[in-house]
């Protein structure tokens, strides 16, 4: 009667002393893999501006239309810049096609998974929200 | 026909194609990429190769090789995929990998080869060649890096357009396209953009605006000029984006980046109402009602008589139409007219005082309801039909005439196409070109002969070539049955051909030699413009060509007609669908009823302050202080009309003058047709939302019923039904076509013309106002169209020569007086101008060009510095 409570308590402790498999989220974050597939995001170079040239084929290639309203204007270099480009990650559905569209390399699933909002008007990202490093939901501080 | 086999296939082809046509026809996929379908091949890129037997032991280009009998062709084997291949890696050697930012992408020929052939590795190796690139030019931007030296810009711009403004330079791997410097100085008309198989030229109004895949097309008629082409608009979020003319590529610079005038912000949004000297804006429902109500109350004091209409040869056929049955079947008055009255409608009277009015017979209706914007009527096997619409030419026929008498009309300016026309027939060595102007115009150049007359002068100097003609052959009967010879012989006698070259400025000779050419001919055309039409003997003048194709006209031979130049996208259609106080629709002469004043008889009535002038003016568009002669009497005269109503897309000088002013949709904007100058129907269909304003026929249709006249209508095509029942010669008419064809009987009377050619006045210079190659009407004037870049105001055309004289440098302003009135414009030296003529575009507000005129487009004036 009393040995199988023992082996119980037995294994408890051992759990005691051993290292623990849960983590204390959301103060601790899980680490992702390498080729986690977060959110889409907008690519910076180093000198500040996007990568990105409306080209269009992440928009093309998007299965679910996550990706709209590119509008592109002329540089002063006669380069071409994107003014307008909207991710709607309410329909996003993470498969990464668009980054492997892209030919500049200008688009890239981030490793973020905390999407969860309060307003689903917060997950249609408009140009600058899509942008790396000014991603508003980089911030999880809205717990 | 001629058999062969392409890939063991037994296929019967014409005889006199190539293998490319016969192998496409039968849906057999042959690569190309210097072959484009408008162009002659040159077989240049080689992609095309396929093998031949029995031929030379070597590859063959399908584009540039014909058929023959017994022919057995391979479009694919291992050693052709290894030369394609091979080329192609050759090809993309050194072009830019700019896809992603490259405007063809996604409809680039490169593109599409490069997948088509599988090459996924260029593994060849050459030096960077440095990229010239031109961002400089107006409208055209050049990106030599992309270039694959497929010659099409070059052959486009050299054998259709005529403007040989590009070639290559350098040779082999160097071979760059070159416009002799920087920037591009061309007719812009930008075909070469669209005939590019990449992204090596660009337009720079379309530039990054959308990719291609993106966009909504429709395909419509052009709005810009009479010739009637037909392009897709691409649109994309309701804005008007780009034209293409996918089947020859070819467009004038104003049909191709004149669009974006439809956006431009001097468009008029809502009904303006006068008030207390100003303008405010007002309701549909208010606006309408005031015109209706007005015109009912004039109606009731001064009778129906007393309303007065212009139409437009802007607006639809079906606008137009609405327009007269406004006034005939509702007001029942036939008060109305339409501004060609001035141009068009002079060249009209001519040709039905010589030809006769149309008469049409053995037309029935068809069984079945026909599809929209088709005729209801068909031609049954008696079907006949004389009178002059069919001595009016087609310009696809044109190129089959064997010689062309150019008069009075600077071709390409006046009517793009049949330049175009004009080019192709210019491939054949058979063809003759004999352009008779006042200066020297575009193709002058590639006439075998040309004759400078004096200004005003065309129908002397056509009484020179008649008289010339019978004093050579005096045996001559005319080719064309007519009567009242003898007499028009007697007064031709009296012509002296010595006197013709002292007074018309044109040598003996060549009058001689062109009567010569013209007697020779087998199928003469004669194609005349606005700049012999527009004059005050317009109507003599028109009479003196007619008189000369019943000389020498032969009717039953293609090409061999008449070719007047109808200016804008509907001239012709406003006076066919009968927008004339004097023709019912179908040019049927009004009988039993007193037909009203014309537009210039209108005015006079006004000037005299008769009882019977009219007490309200309903203007449907144009601007008729600026198109109208005598600028300052037109203005004095409108404003002594107590009641005027205008419907136009902007507020024009005319419609300043207006008591109320109702915003219309303009191009794609409405749905409707136009008749284009060679009689043919283009398709307007609405692609562009009307933003609050409303299409021409609607708001006719609207004031109709409010008056209590039976003219309500759902659509357009509800109207083309009604309207082309009633119009027999427009039997099995369709878009895109000129309706059915009919056993023509072409006979004539010959009507003796004027031939006093004193032009009023004693000034020094004759001034000649005229079109410009940008603009089309004041349409294409407003921002941002995109030819206002290239033509952006109004320039006095001057001899340098004068021009020193007068102490005038380029740019340098100065006065410009007649005995009308007086404006100050700048110069520009043009040395295609002869001494003593000036020429100025009428296009522009600013100066107006009509304010130095009288009653002609030839006017005498002084010419002052400052």
């Amino acid at each position: 009667m009393i040995i199988p409570l023992l082996k119980g308590l037995a294994t408890t402790l051992k759990a005691c002393f051993s290292k623990p498999i849960t983590l204390q989220y959301p103060e601790v974050k899980r680490p992702v893999a390498p080729r986690f597939r977060g959110h889409p995001e907008l690519v910076i170079n180093d000198d500040g501006d996007r990568r990105c040239v409306a080209c269009t084929l992440c928009m093309v290639v998007c299965p679910s239309n996550a990706i709209r309203g590119i509008e592109a204007a002329e540089g002063e270099n006669h380069e071409k810049y994107p003014v307008a480009f909207t991710i709607d990650l309410t329909r996003c559905i993470f498969c990464g096609f668009c980054q492997e569209a892209c030919p500049k390399a200008a688009i890239k699933l981030n490793n973020l998974y905390e999407l969860a909002q309060y307003d689903k008007s917060r997950l249609i990202l408009d140009i600058d929200k899509a942008t790396q490093e000014k991603s508003q939901l980089r911030m999880a501080d809205w717990l | 026909m001629v058999n062969l086999t392409i890939d063991g296939r037994a296929i019967q082809a014409k005889k006199g194609c190539t293998i490319l046509d016969a192998a496409r026809e039968h849906g057999i996929y042959i690569p190309t990429l210097c072959y484009h379908q408008a162009l002659k091949p040159i077989g240049a890129c080689r992609i095309c190769v396929v093998e031949v037997k029995p031929g030379p032991p070597r590859p063959l280009p399908a584009c540039a090789t014909y058929v023959a009998e017994g022919q057995e062709v391979v479009t694919s084997s291992p050693k052709l995929d290894a030369i394609r291949l091979e080329l192609m890696k050759l090809v993309l050697i050194n072009h830019a990998l700019d896809c992603p930012i490259c405007d063809k992408g996604g409809e680039c020929e490169l593109q599409d080869l490069t997948h088509a052939l599988g090459v996924s590795v260029v593994d060849l190796e050459a030096v960077k060649l440095p990229p010239h690139k031109d961002y400089v030019s107006e409208l055209i931007e050049r990106h030599p890096d992309r270039c694959v030296t497929c010659g099409r810009c070059v052959r486009i711009c050299r054998d259709r357009v005529g403007a040989l403004a590009i070639n290559f330079t350098l040779r082999g791997y160097f071979t760059e396209l070159a416009s002799g410097g920087l920037p591009l100085d061309c007719e812009f008309c930008g075909s070469c953009i669209d005939i590019c198989p990449v992204g090596a030229l660009i337009n720079k109004v379309f530039k990054y605006r959308a990719r291609a895949w993106e966009v909504t097309r429709t395909e419509m008629v052009c709005p810009f000029c009479g010739g009637g082409c037909s392009y897709e608009l691409w649109t994309k979020n309701d804005r008007p984006l780009r034209v293409v003319n996918y089947d020859t590529a070819l467009l004038c610079g104003r049909g191709r980046f004149g669009f974006p005038v439809v956006e431009s912000p001097d468009r008029l949004k809502t009904p303006l109402i006068r008030e207390n000297g100003g303008f405010r804006e007002a309701s549909w429902d208010e606006a309408l009602d005031q015109v209706a109500a007005k015109f009912k109350e004039i109606t009731e004091a001064a009778g129906s008589a007393a309303i007065y209409g212009v139409g437009s040869p802007r607006a639809t056929n079906e606008a137009n139409y609405l327009f007269q049955k406004f006034f005939r079947t509702g007001l029942g008055t036939h008060q109305l007219d339409n501004p060609g009255r001035y141009t068009y409608v002079q060249a009209l009277k001519g040709l039905a005082a010589v030809f006769g009015f149309p008469q049409v017979s053995g037309v029935e209706k068809v069984a079945k309801p026909p599809l929209p914007f088709h005729s209801p009527l068909t031609t049954t096997e008696e079907a006949k039909a004389s009178g002059f619409p069919l001595v009016l030419g087609k310009l696809k026929d044109l190129p089959k005439a064997d010689v062309a008498l150019v008069v009075g009309a600077d071709v390409t300016p006046e009517l793009p196409p049949l330049g175009w026309a004009l080019n192709t027939a210019l491939e054949r060595d058979t063809f003759h070109l004999v352009v008779a102007n006042n200066r020297k115009t575009k193709f002058d150049r590639r006439a075998h002969l040309s004759l400078r007359y004096k200004p005003g002068s065309e129908r002397l100097l056509i009484a020179g070539i008649i008289k010339s003609l019978l004093t050579a052959q005096p045996e001559w009967a005319p080719t064309v049955i007519a009567g009242g010879f003898d007499e028009f012989k007697e007064n031709i006698n009296k012509v002296n051909l010595k006197d013709v070259a002292k007074k018309t400025g044109v040598p003996e000779a060549l009058i001689k030699e062109t009567a010569a050419r013209l007697a020779q001919a087998q199928a003469p055309a004669i194609i005349f413009g606005s700049e012999l039409m527009g004059q005050d003997k317009g109507l003599e003048n028109t009479l003196a060509l007619a008189d000369l194709f019943l000389l020498v006209g032969r009717p039953g031979a293609p090409g061999s007609a008449l070719y007047p130049v109808a200016e804008k996208n509907n001239t012709r259609g406003v006076c066919e669908v009968g927008v004339m106080p004097e023709f019912l629709p179908g040019f049927v002469p009004l009988e039993g009823a007193e037909p009203g004043p014309t537009l210039p008889e209108m005015l006079d009535l006004l000037e005299k302050g008769d009882p019977k002038a009219p007490q309200a003016l309903y203007l449907l568009g144009g601007d008729l202080l600026r198109q109208l002669p005598n600028r300052s009497r037109v203005e004095k005269l409108l404003k002594k009309v107590p009641f005027m109503v205008v419907q136009d897309a902007f507020l024009t000088d005319t419609a300043k003058l207006a008591q109320v002013i109702l915003p219309v949709a303009v191009h794609a904007e409405q749905e409707g047709t136009f008749i284009s100058t060679d009689g043919s129907l283009g398709l307007l269909p609405r692609a562009l939302p009307v933003n609050g304003v409303r299409p021409d026929w609607q708001i006719i249709s609207q004031i109709g019923s409010k008056m209590g006249f039976a003219m309500s209508y759902a659509s357009p095509k509800q109207i083309f039904a009604e309207l082309a029942l009633g119009m027999p010669r427009w039997a099995g008419m369709a878009p895109k076509n000129g309706g059915a064809a009919f056993t023509a009987e072409v006979t004539g009377q010959f009507v003796p013309f004027e031939t006093d050619i004193s032009l009023p006045g004693r000034r020094p210079f004759t001034l000649l106002v005229g079109k410009s190659l940008q603009h089309s009407g004041s349409f294409t004037t407003h921002e941002p169209c995109g030819t206002l870049t290239i033509t952006n105001r109004a320039r006095l055309g001057l001899n340098p020569a004068d021009a020193q004289n007068l102490g005038l440098a380029e740019g340098d302003f100065a006065k410009v007086t007649s005995s009308q009135g007086e404006i100050s414009v700048p110069v520009t030296l043009t040395p295609e101008l002869p001494e003593g003529l000036v020429f100025l575009p009428e296009h522009f507000s600013q100066p107006a060009a009509q304010r130095l005129t009288l009653n002609s487009n030839l006017v005498r004036v002084t010419i002052q510095k400052g």
